[in-house]
């Protein structure tokens, strides 16, 4: 037996992912350890330098309010913020940042080594330790074996990564790292269903190289709004982008490259990111498109490193040169690292259970990337769920599962379980069926209770949120009461007068002022909630029509294959899984909707011929 | 797949030459071989071809019954299972016979609509097909089962994939412009209004042609008109070629009014007699009057009949002129007498009425009324687009007229796109409800216990 230790949780891989797993696992109390192959890579962002935006905004807001890193890390590293989508409603605005990668990296290192219940431990892991069906464990390349009670997978991209460039190709997890190859072919032996994926990214240009003249400047917001509900320092712009494009000349290089693309050549086989596509993809695709726009962004203030947000490709390096030597401004441009695109192993997700543990092996979780998504904002999320859900398990609490209509983060986790996915998922804002309620002004509202219970959030924070409840209420309330006189001699409430497409919160002001001042958070949550009011109240009644259909019972001695139109597949499912509920059935993968109202409709049918209520007669 | 067999007549109860009960399921074939004995008895049944043999009665041993079976095997079948059919004599007590031997050997009776609901359960049809076989069975006229036919290979189905196609490209351009919005995607409102107009349009349009479909299946209602004893009674006999209305040579005999189903063609209509309708002395005539007034007001049409061999009267031209908003036909009946009608005159004043010289007595020229009844009230060509039957289908079709209305509504009157993106995508899952892509229990268990047995 070589190195021995113990812990209760064991988290492989540090990334986003891995990252909010270890910190909310030792948060709740349980001795935690971090394997990562490389702790200098520890939270690293592989692509690029920015953190939110639509929907990931979103979730770093509610991975903030159940008391995950993300969003105070991305305000502490943040370099330029801004709030998108300023001109439409509350619900689909988020905000973005900007972030200094290496900045972000050392800070959540500094974080995690701070934390007494934690170790960090730097190691390849070959193998999962299993025993009757449990994980227990873990294995490293130099073979020493880590005992946990509960092992949270999060290898990124690493999992059989290859990198390709041109026609070339090398495994790796990302540049320069190694991939990590045995812990795939274990996964599979494990019995875990594995798919591939592809993705990639842009090339690293030098800053002095680039003529910033032809290029428009976007600066960040006059007053930037912070992910965290615990952020209170001021926040800085430090830098600023800037907007280009291709050109005709772009696309010509590019079309006559296309022998030269593992993309088009047939050598990728693994199943690209539509919504984050190369450039070679964008041109094939669309090719009415004179013209496609990137971002400069760059990745730090104390490097010269920019980032080309839009020219991701994996066309030879001689081919990059000659697309960024087509684009006035970076003809000068000298490549610091060369475009790539990887393929990666991931397993597929539906074999998970909603607390995102297997469902074939008790107690191994997996969570970001690996689950076939998209993203820093998605892995942390899951890894934080992930998390919560190991600790809560070894301390034989109720498992922590949000519903779609709370949270984004459900929004993921369902879509991801039950829908399984065929490219890289990215979560959009448009995935929810209750998007005005899912907004980053109320995050802390529907979620913080949570946060506060399993110990993340603090109770001095708690008690903030609950002082702004207090004094959005009371505005309110005023709202409600007072009334005024407008041009069109009608007398309305002031929360009227606040409905109206153009009146904003200040608007208001000018009439009558409430006792006390509120904060911009504030005002975004009451005007929210305001001018989606009709929607709310409507959209509140179909989801409690919902969670009562989700909690009927389906009875015990219940015969699955006597149900009209059920698969056979479908009957297994539910005999091996036997639900209680309809709620527990949707959960069970491959359960399609139409096998759920089959077999709402038989339950309600054999109810009503209980009550001896006869349905149908039969003709003789 | 369900793992039971159900087994059903599918032909209409009462004596007739022939009579079928089908089985479908999993055991259709091994149940039916119990009961049906083939001729040669060596050799598998073949497929989807009828085998000659008899009916055996395995409790008393005995042949009843001389019969075919056809075996069709799954999927390419109704329910996409394996069915059976057996056809013999069609009388109640053999087919009966047969139910109750399938049922002993295994097989469960069908509930009504459960074949249908098979065939929509195992994806075989979706929703509006499902409503269209219905609709074939129960078809009041050749039209309507036309119109149903195409509605099962899927004409309306399809339209509605289009309607839906259209609004989920307006939907993902709204919401690729809120998702990424550094990208420059933006749709301007004029563009969303616009859209959101042709959209509505096409929505408006198929809900107008309920009425039309209303028409097909219910018939569309024409009144007959006109003062006492014109002879309204006995046109309305003539054209029923019954005698269903008291006719007597007294003005004022038909008190209340009377309604009947009247064929021409391929199409239906509800033929209503009603008082003539200047005089009421009589409270019970004076109630028939009004009823009947009220009717002529809300039919479809009006067949308006004039007496030609008496003089034209200011009561003659005081009923046209009420009815002029109206499809009317105008009658000159009893052209079997001598004429002192100046028909010209009345054919000058009302130049856009259609009119014929009929005698409801004789008959004369009823079959060119029904040609002009027909010319005039069934629209010209059929509506290839797609007609709507249902009434369920109108109100889930209105609901997301209003949906798209108040969508409009809202990004014309300057409120933010997220909104507007609410009420399209609630239109959605109403689509669903249309064709059954996203299924409603309620509306499932409606509209497939409405089927009769069989199919």
């Amino acid at each position: 037996m070589n190195f021995f230790n113990e812990y209760d949780v064991i988290v492989v891989g540090a990334g986003h992912a891995g990252c909010e797993a270890a910190h909310a696992a030792s948060a709740m109390g349980l001795e935690t350890c971090l394997i990562t192959i490389h702790l200098e890579s520890i939270a690293q962002m592989s692509c690029n330098p920015a953190i939110g935006g639509l929907a990931k905004g979103h979730l770093v807001r509610e991975i903030d309010a159940l008391g995950g890193l993300m969003g105070l890390l991305a305000d502490e590293t943040g370099i330029q913020f801004r709030l998108l989508n300023r001109s439409r409603g509350g619900a689909v605005q988020a905000p973005r940042a900007q972030s200094d990668k290496a900045v972000y990296r050392l800070t959540m290192k500094n974080w995690l080594e701070n934390l007494p219940k934690l170790t960090l431990f730097q190691a390849i892991v070959t193998g999962i330790l299993i025993k009757n069906g449990r994980a227990y464990g873990v294995m490293t390349l130099e073979g020493n074996r880590l005992l946990a009670k509960s092992v949270i997978i999060t290898p990124g991209t690493f999992l059989n990564g290859l990198i390709h460039i041109g026609l070339k190709s090398y495994s790796a997890g990302r540049a320069n790292e190694p991939a990590s190859q045995e812990l795939s072919e274990y996964l599979k032996k494990l019995g875990l269903k594995i798919f591939r994926l592809k993705t990639g990214t842009p090339m690293r240009l030098h800053k002095d190289t680039i003529d910033w003249s032809r290029f428009k400047a976007q600066p960040g917001d006059e007053n930037p709004v912070p992910f965290s509900f615990r952020t209170k320092k001021d926040l800085e712009n430090k830098i600023v982008c800037h907007i280009g494009h291709t050109n005709s000349k772009t696309h010509e290089i590019i079309n006559k490259s296309l022998d030269k693309s593992p993309l088009f050549s047939g050598k990728i086989r693994g199943v690209g990111i539509r919504y984050c596509p190369s450039i070679e993809d964008k041109v094939v695709k669309f090719p009415h498109h004179k013209r496609h726009q990137f971002f400069l962004e760059p990745e730090g203030l104390d490097t010269a490193e920019i980032y080309v947000n839009g020219i991701s490709s994996s066309l030879p390096l001689e081919v990059q040169r000659d697309i960024l030597k087509s684009i006035p401004g970076l003809d000068e441009a000298k490549i610091l690292r060369p475009a790539y695109g990887i393929e990666y192993d991931a397993v597929i997700p539906t074999q998970l259970q909603p607390t995102l543990e297997t469902r074939s092996i008790k107690n191994l979780y997996l969570a970001g990337q690996v689950n076939g998504t998209s993203g820093y904002e998605e892995a942390a999320a899951q890894g934080l769920m992930a998390g919560i859900n190991a600790a809560l398990k070894i301390k034989k609490r109720e498992p922590f599962i949000l519903r779609r209509d709370e949270a984004y983060i459900a929004v993921l986790i369902d879509d991801l379980i039950s829908k399984g996915v065929e490219e890289p998922y990215r979560l959009f804002t448009s995935r929810a069926e209750y998007r005005l309620f899912l907004r980053i002004d109320n995050a802390d509202k529907r979620l913080i209770k949570y946060g506060y219970k399993f110990g993340l959030i603090k109770e001095k924070d708690y008690e903030a949120y609950l002082r702004k409840l207090e004094r959005t209420n009371r505005v309110m309330h005023f709202l409600i009461k007072e009334k005024i006189r407008t041009e069109d001699k009608d007398t309305i409430s002031l929360k009227d007068f606040l409905k109206k497409p153009e009146v904003r919160f200040k608007n208001v002001l000018e009439y009558k002022k409430p006792e006390l001042s509120l904060s911009d958070e504030e005002v975004r949550y009451i005007e929210s909630e305001v001018k989606y009011e009709g929607y709310l109240k409507k959209q509140a009644k179909e989801i409690a029509r919902i969670i009562k259909i989700d909690k009927e019972k389906i009875p015990e001695n219940i015969e699955f294959k006597k149900i009209s139109g059920l698969t056979r597949e479908v009957i297994e499912k539910l005999e091996k899984y036997s639900p209680k509920t309809i709620g527990e059935a949707k959960k069970i993968p491959s359960i399609t909707p139409a096998a759920i109202v089959n077999l709402h409709i038989y339950i309600n049918l054999k109810k009503k011929k209980n009550q001896s209520i006869k349905m149908f007669h039969v003709k003789h | 797949m369900v793992e039971d067999t159900i087994i059903a007549i599918s032909t209409p109860i009462g004596y007739s030459g022939l009579g079928v009960v089908r089985l479908s399921g999993k055991r259709s074939l091994h149940i039916a071989k119990k009961i049906f004995k083939p001729n040669k008895d060596k050799g598998k049944i073949p497929t989807r071809s009828p085998v000659l043999g008899n009916l055996y009665d395995f409790e008393h041993k005995e042949f009843f019954e001389e019969a075919y079976l056809t075996f069709f095997p799954e999927p390419n079948t109704y329910t996409r299972e394996d069915i059976v059919e057996i056809s013999c004599h069609g009388s109640p007590v053999i087919l009966e016979e047969v139910v109750r031997l399938g049922v002993k050997s295994g097989a469960r009776h069908a509930n009504p609509g459960e074949f249908t609901l098979r065939a929509y359960l195992n994806g075989r049809i979706d929703i509006i097909q499902a409503e269209a076989i219905n609709d074939i069975i129960k078809a009041s006229s050749l039209k309507q089962a036309k119109i149903s036919f195409k509605q099962l290979d899927g004409i309306l189905s399809k339209k509605i994939l289009s309607l839906r196609n259209q609004i989920v490209h307006l939907l993902s351009q709204i919401e690729a412009s809120i998702e990424f919005p550094d990208e420059r995607l933006r749709i301007s409102r004029n563009k969303i209004v616009k859209t959101m107009k042709n959209i509505s349009h096409t929505v408006k349009r198929l809900i107008e042609s309920y009425d039309l479909g209303k028409t097909l299946t219910e018939g569309l209602i024409l009144a007959i008109i006109g003062r006492a004893n014109v002879g309204k009674s006995t046109l309305f006999n003539s054209l029923l070629k019954k005698d269903r209305a008291i006719v007597t040579p007294y003005p004022g005999t038909t008190r209340d009014y009377l309604r009947e189903k009247m064929k021409t063609k391929d199409s239906i209509f509800t033929l209503i007699d009603m008082a003539g309708i200047e005089n009421a002395v009589h409270p019970v005539e004076k109630e028939g009057i009004r009823r009947g007034k009220k009717l002529a007001y809300e039919a479809d049409g009006i067949l308006l009949l004039l007496d030609a061999s008496q003089k034209e009267s200011h009561e003659d031209y005081k009923l046209i002129e009420k009815f002029r908003n109206k499809k009317t036909i105008l009658l000159f009946n009893k052209n079997d007498l001598p004429q002192k009608m100046n028909i010209e005159k009345i054919r000058k004043i009302e130049r856009n009425f259609p009119s014929l010289k009929i005698s409801a007595l004789k008959g004369t020229n009823l079959g060119k009324l029904k040609v002009m009844i027909h010319e005039l009230f069934v629209p010209a060509q059929e509506q290839d687009e797609g007609i709507i039957l249902h009434l369920r289908q109108k109100l889930l079709l209105e609901d997301i007229l209003a949906c798209l209305v108040e969508g409009k509504h809202l990004i014309g009157e300057g409120y933010p796109e997220e909104i507007c993106a609410e009420e399209i995508r609630k239109t959605i899952p109403l689509i669903g409800q249309l064709t059954g892509d996203i299924r409603v229990d309620e509306i499932i268990e409606n509209i497939f216990s409405r089927f009769c047995i069989g199919k």
